[in-house]
């Protein structure tokens, strides 16, 4: 499942940030990816949201410390 | 006491001297005897009110952890936050009331600072980001740390806390208060009499308004940089490091970009505590969702500073740029992989008209009234007479002083852009100890000397921090 999520949030970071090279990988963070900031950061959680079809709150979107916690998160809650 | 003052110096040479005498056990009381010591020196009265926020807070934040999850935690965090912002609310507001000298002793040194991270320890503790502080001497250590509460940087508890106990780094802070001190006295203190000449007389002046537009943001950079230079600097002499609040904003391609580059401690704070909460309330809200976040956003910045019509401007005017920035920013982006070969010409034009937006927002900053800001941007490109026709006005010798002050703010791009500092900090002092201590006791002495000479030129440490302030 988690290959699975990898797979789509691929494609989701990819649309939100433009950019169709962009792979991601769990320890890469926002310094990693050019434009990921805290304005482009929430465009990135409701992208997540309407494709994984889960609700976050600010505490959990603030939390998140690279690619591989918000991986973690979207298992948990849409297991 | 100013940082910049003989005074300052002198406590801090002893107080860092004295911390490397105490035992393991016991830096954290330390640090909190020091702060309060200087808190005490600067307003006696300001001591009590950080000692009752911090009390309050540290109350609060164990008492909503017991109750965490229930609707009675989220009351606690709730009421608590608006307890406290009311408390800033009215320091900031006193300066209105009109009494002969009243800010003087009433409005606590640091208390936008200080406020701001009791307020994002709360929080951090209601979202589970960490664990309630138990022991209080580091916490309250953590509140009034005595070399970032004149103007931060706004260090997190969980950053700061974890470093209380490291051992004091000499020769690196010795390094960068150095660095911070020039920058004030050789750069700030030379820019600033023009600077403060033309918005003094921004209506009756007959040119020069240039240097209101163009020069004030330099100087205020190389000022209020230098204040967070010489608070990281002093914060080593303690073993602990604190966040950079600058990463050479005046080189921006954009708007959003400059915002990452200047005032970062401020900026990552109201992004993390201000504007995410409300973007994450409003991002079904489409791209009025997103002004609206950025607008308040940039106000609170704005205001943070105080409650002036200005400071209000300067958020507004911000805000706008922002959402142009962010509205844009897909567009642009499709263009300029659309036509790669304009990169450079894009981020020519980009570094120009953001270098120009940030000039004309932080006019509104330094202006006295908001009819002398329209005034000066109205003027900054005509009568652009020479250097020495538009300083001569204010002192027989202040084109000298202008012109060094505007040389060596080269030298300062130069030097960030190259970083002499990081081989510096890279040569290792070997052998013995009496070596190393007599190479820091000789570093001391010769800047103590260039600190003096600067003095004594100069005619005195005579112009506050613009920061310091607030």
């Amino acid at each position: 499942m988690a290959q699975q999520t990898e797979q789509r949030l691929t494609s989701i970071f990819q649309d939100v940030f433009d950019d169709d090279s962009l792979q991601i990988r769990p320890e890469m963070t926002a310094d990693d990816v050019e434009d990921w900031d805290s304005l482009t950061h929430i465009n990135l959680i409701t992208a997540v949201e309407r494709e994984f079809k889960v609700k976050f709150t600010t505490s959990e979107v603030t939390g998140l410390k690279n690619v591989g916690d918000l991986i973690a998160l979207i298992n948990k809650k849409s297991a | 006491m100013s940082f910049t003052s003989v005074d300052f110096l002198f406590f801090l040479a002893i107080a860092a001297f004295l911390f490397r005498l105490i035992p393991a056990r016991w830096p954290a009381a330390y640090i909190l005897v020091a702060s309060y010591i200087f808190y005490c020196a600067s307003s006696p009265r300001g001591a009590i009110a950080i000692a009752l926020a911090t009390v309050f807070t540290f109350a609060s934040a164990l008492w909503s952890q017991r109750l965490k999850g229930s609707s009675r935690a989220t009351l606690i965090v709730v009421s608590s936050i608006v307890l406290l912002v009311a408390y800033l609310m009215f320091f900031k507001l006193i300066v209105f009331v009109p009494h002969e000298g009243v800010t003087s002793w009433i409005v606590p040194l640091g208390v936008s600072y200080y406020s701001f991270k009791l307020i994002s320890y709360l929080l951090d503790v209601y979202w589970g980001k960490m664990e309630a502080a138990k022991r209080f001497v580091p916490f309250a250590a953590y509140v009034a740390f005595f070399p970032q509460i004149v103007a931060g940087p706004i260090q997190r508890s969980e950053d700061f806390l974890s470093q209380i106990g490291n051992a004091g780094t000499i020769l690196p802070g010795i390094l960068r208060i150095a660095w911070g001190l020039a920058k004030k006295l050789i750069i700030a203190d030379h820019l600033a009499p023009a600077v403060n000449y033309v918005f003094g007389h921004a209506t009756s002046i007959h040119g020069g308004w240039w240097i209101g537009f163009y020069i004030w943001p330099l100087q205020l950079y190389a000022d209020f940089s230098a204040l967070t230079d010489i608070a990281i600097g002093a914060g080593r002499l303690f073993g602990v490091e604190g966040p950079e609040n600058f990463n050479r904003p005046f080189t921006a391609t954009t708007i959003s970009d400059y915002w990452r580059r200047w005032h970062m401690s401020l900026t990552n704070w109201l992004g993390d505590y201000v504007f995410t909460p409300l973007r994450m309330a409003t991002r079904n809200a489409g791209n009025a969702g997103l002004v609206a976040s950025l607008t308040i956003n940039m106000i609170a910045i704005g205001l943070w500073h105080g409650i002036t019509w200005g400071y209000f401007l300067f958020g507004v005017v911000h805000a706008l740029f922002l959402s142009v920035d962010a509205l844009s920013q897909r567009a642009r982006k499709r263009l300029s992989k659309k036509h790669p070969q304009w990169e450079p010409a894009r981020d020519v034009l980009g570094w120009l008209l953001t270098f120009h937006l940030v000039c004309l927002a932080l006019v509104f900053f330094r202006a006295s009234t908001v009819s002398d800001a329209l005034y000066l941007i109205g003027h900054a490109w005509t009568h652009l007479t020479f250097l020495s026709d538009v300083v001569q006005p204010f002192g027989s010798n202040s084109g000298r002083i202008f012109a060094i002050g505007l040389a060596c703010y080269g030298l300062l791009e130069l030097c960030e852009r190259y970083r002499p500092d990081r081989w510096l900090a890279h040569a290792r002092v070997a052998g013995p100890r009496y070596l190393r201590w007599s190479l820091y006791a000789s570093t001391v002495l010769v800047l103590a000397i260039g600190f003096a000479l600067l003095l004594a030129s100069s005619g005195g440490p005579k112009n506050p921090f613009v920061y310091a302030v607030f």
